[in-house]
């Protein structure tokens, strides 16, 4: 009987598990096709039309000119005036408007005097992304609504304000030029799924065996560790690549998103990735005491590094330092960069090595932590 | 043939600790090759410790144990080929049917795949499981949980079984069969170290020990150490079980009563061992402390031994 043989033997066997085991087969195969719907679809970090809410105090033709720059923006949606500020309130605690422009009377006749007129722009902080945004494109808008005020009095003094040197920025977003959230979300999205499959299952799996004393029965076998843990992790690595492969097809099908770099580094890194995951998933199915444990533990160690600390939902440059520190203790970030270069930039081996390099030396260190845990049987 | 002479299992000082508790406290063991050996003892007598060192997957703070003639710490790879063990608790997959748990522990320890089917068949057909072989093991009833858990240790035809209380929480009918197929086994020449908590079931073993505290206090055949009691064994019934027992214990402590070695009540029966033939004696005793009871003479059984060796043991 060879090792072969013997691994062959776990893997059927935890085949049959998985088919027995109806919601976790129907978890790890619905999965990415749902996180996908719900990424895609339901949850968006694009921030368009923020209701507005106007209160022009003013009415002069100035102040109307100003409130037609809210309309006829894309990031504003006007939903309604008011009278006067008390309805800034009531707007927001009833969540009609995330934002209200207040003009105050007197706005025109400034202006006409040349002076620096003021608006207040009321920002609903409960929804910060939208807030945030909300708030630099008003920023802008009264830059360039001045600008041109500034100009128009120029000109009505006769004075020629063009050989000032004006400054016009013109940004382009590369890559993703819609800055759609799904191009960015699915490659990272990718992550979070493999790690939560391999670390997660890989854990859980194990630690069942040590519950339901069948490890004993397996000790007294002549069936080696070693030979074991590869037949124990092989169903899930098979899954995790099924998943990366379903993620990739319908992402590109139906999500229309672009695969611009080279297959092969993708599939190296996901590869690498899925060894780092099991790696840390029989780290902890060697500590955890129960199977609560390492369910709990995995579920720490997948979804929240994968979700926050990968660049996955919040770009990494934008969490405290410490935290990013914290992020290089996990594999998902090396991994989200990854993804996303394949994806989104077309980058290959030249621009990716060094993630690559990264991912496996994890990969090498957390199955040797595993290995040494395993190896100091505790019995 | 000193070969076959030489014991199936061998322990001497063999002890382990968890934290606090000395779970098995220097053990010294011989059982003889097809015996069947009942450890007997108290929950947390340190029955399944000693069983799980001896079976290799529980390593001794202290002595050594050779099972078949190999070390259970030095060559633990040559001692499990040879062995069968049964957990105390269920160890195979419930989600698996009988058939697969079968199947996959004897494709791990190397049995051929004619071999495997034809065993198998044999085996659940012996114990009455071979309309179950497509039932989950999950849904199997405690007695049938039991037969298939022996069914798939017996696949790989071991020399030694070790059994941690098989028959615990299983029925009595269940009980029997169980015991009928242990004693199949010893027919064959198979060595059983049975560990129980039901005195009932020493009485069918060869040899029997029992063990409280990590220590064996007593060991030998079951008739062995029912001549370690010493006296004679009478059963006292009396309208109110407790008064007697009580007046015993002052006839004793006053010397009213000679010979008087224990006494204990067993459900409503005083039992009472005392260094003479005559029941008289005792009937009188009880009738002059105002007592009216019926005394007979008795056989001792294993439970009684137990019972009286540990009373001795801690009033000498």
């Amino acid at each position: 009987m060879s090792s072969l043989s013997r691994i062959g033997a776990v893997v059927a066997k935890e085949f049959i598990h998985l088919v027995r085991d109806r919601r976790t087969l129907a978890v790890v195969l619905a999965m990415p096709v749902l996180q996908m719907l719900l990424f895609a679809y339901a949850i968006s970090f694009d921030v368009k039309n923020v209701s507005t809410v106007i209160i022009d105090t003013d009415h002069t033709p100035a102040s109307q000119a100003y409130v037609r720059s809210y309309q006829s923006s894309d990031f504003f949606t006007v939903v309604g005036t008011a009278g006067d500020l008390s309805a800034v309130d009531r707007v927001f605690d009833h969540n009609q408007a995330r934002i209200a422009v207040v003009v105050p009377s007197g706005f025109g006749r400034t202006l006409a005097d040349g002076g620096q007129a003021t608006v207040a722009v009321y920002l609903d902080g409960s929804e910060p992304t939208a807030a945030r945004v909300g708030q630099a494109f008003s920023t802008a808008l009264n830059q360039v609504y001045g600008q041109r005020v500034t100009i128009e009095w120029a000109d009505t003094q006769g004075l020629d304000v063009t050989g000032f040197g004006q400054l016009e920025p013109r940004v382009r977003t590369w890559y993703n030029p819609e800055k759609r959230s799904s191009d960015f979300l699915i490659p990272g999205l990718m992550v979070v799924i493999i790690m939560v499959v391999a670390l997660q299952q890989t854990a859980v799996s194990l630690v069942r065996e040590r519950e339901q004393g069948t490890d004993e029965q397996l000790a007294i076998s002549p069936m080696r560790r070693w030979e074991m843990m590869v037949g124990k992790v092989t169903p899930w690595t098979l899954l995790a690549f099924l998943d990366l492969a379903v993620i990739t097809v319908v992402g590109i099908v139906f999500f229309h998103l672009p695969l611009r770099g080279s297959t092969l580094v993708l599939a190296l890194g996901a590869a690498l990735f899925v060894f780092c995951s099991l790696g840390l998933g029989l780290v902890i199915s060697a500590v955890a005491p129960s199977l609560e444990s390492a369910n709990m533990l995995g579920l720490l160690l997948s979804m929240l590094p994968a979700f926050i600390l990968s660049g996955f939902a919040f770009p990494l440059a934008s969490i405290p330092v410490a935290l990013q520190v914290v992020s290089c203790l996990f594999p998902a970030r090396f991994m989200v960069t990854i993804a996303r270069g394949v994806f989104l930039k077309g980058a290959g081996f030249g621009e990716l090595w060094p993630e690559l390099a990264a991912l496996g030396g994890y990969a090498v260190i957390a199955l040797g932590i595993a290995v040494v845990l395993y190896g100091r049987r505790r019995r | 043939m000193s070969a076959t002479s030489a014991p199936a299992i061998e322990a001497a000082g063999l002890s382990r600790r968890f934290g606090d508790v000395q779970a098995v406290d220097g053990v010294d063991l011989s059982i003889a090759k097809g015996a069947v050996f009942g450890l007997l003892g108290p929950d947390g007598a340190g029955k399944s410790t000693l069983i799980r060192m001896l079976a290799t997957v529980l390593n001794p703070d202290a002595g050594e144990a050779v099972v078949q003639g190999f070390s259970v710490t030095r060559q633990p790879g040559k001692v499990t080929p040879l062995i069968g063990y049964m957990s105390q608790k269920f160890s195979l997959y419930p989600d698996l049917t009988v058939a697969e748990n079968i199947d996959f522990f004897a494709k791990l320890r190397g049995v051929p795949k004619d071999v495997r089917h034809t065993r198998m068949h044999q085996l659940l057909q012996g114990m009455g499981l071979d309309e179950f072989v497509d039932r989950q093991a999950g849904r199997l009833s405690g007695g049938m949980k039991q037969k298939l858990f022996l069914a798939s240790t017996l696949m790989h035809s071991p020399d030694v079984l070790l059994l941690d209380e098989p028959t615990t929480g299983v029925d009595p009918v269940s009980r029997r069969e169980f015991w009928r197929i242990l004693a199949g086994l010893h027919r064959q020449g198979t060595t059983v170290l049975v560990a129980t908590p039901y005195m009932d079931e020493a009485e069918r073993c060869t040899d029997v020990a029992f063990i409280d505290s990590g220590r064996i206090r007593h060991r030998g055949s079951p008739e062995q150490i029912k001549a370690l009691v010493p006296g004679r064994l009478f059963e006292v019934r009396a309208a109110d079980p407790r008064a007697a027992l009580a007046a015993l214990h002052t006839l004793a402590a006053t010397h009213a009563l000679r010979g008087l070695l224990a006494v204990h009540l067993y459900g409503d029966i005083v039992r009472v061992l005392i260094e003479t033939d005559d029941a008289g004696s005792i009937t009188s005793a009880l009738e002059a402390a105002g007592i009216g009871a019926d005394v007979q003479p008795s056989a001792v059984d294993m439970e009684t031994a137990f019972a009286f060796l540990a009373e001795l043991a801690t009033t000498p």
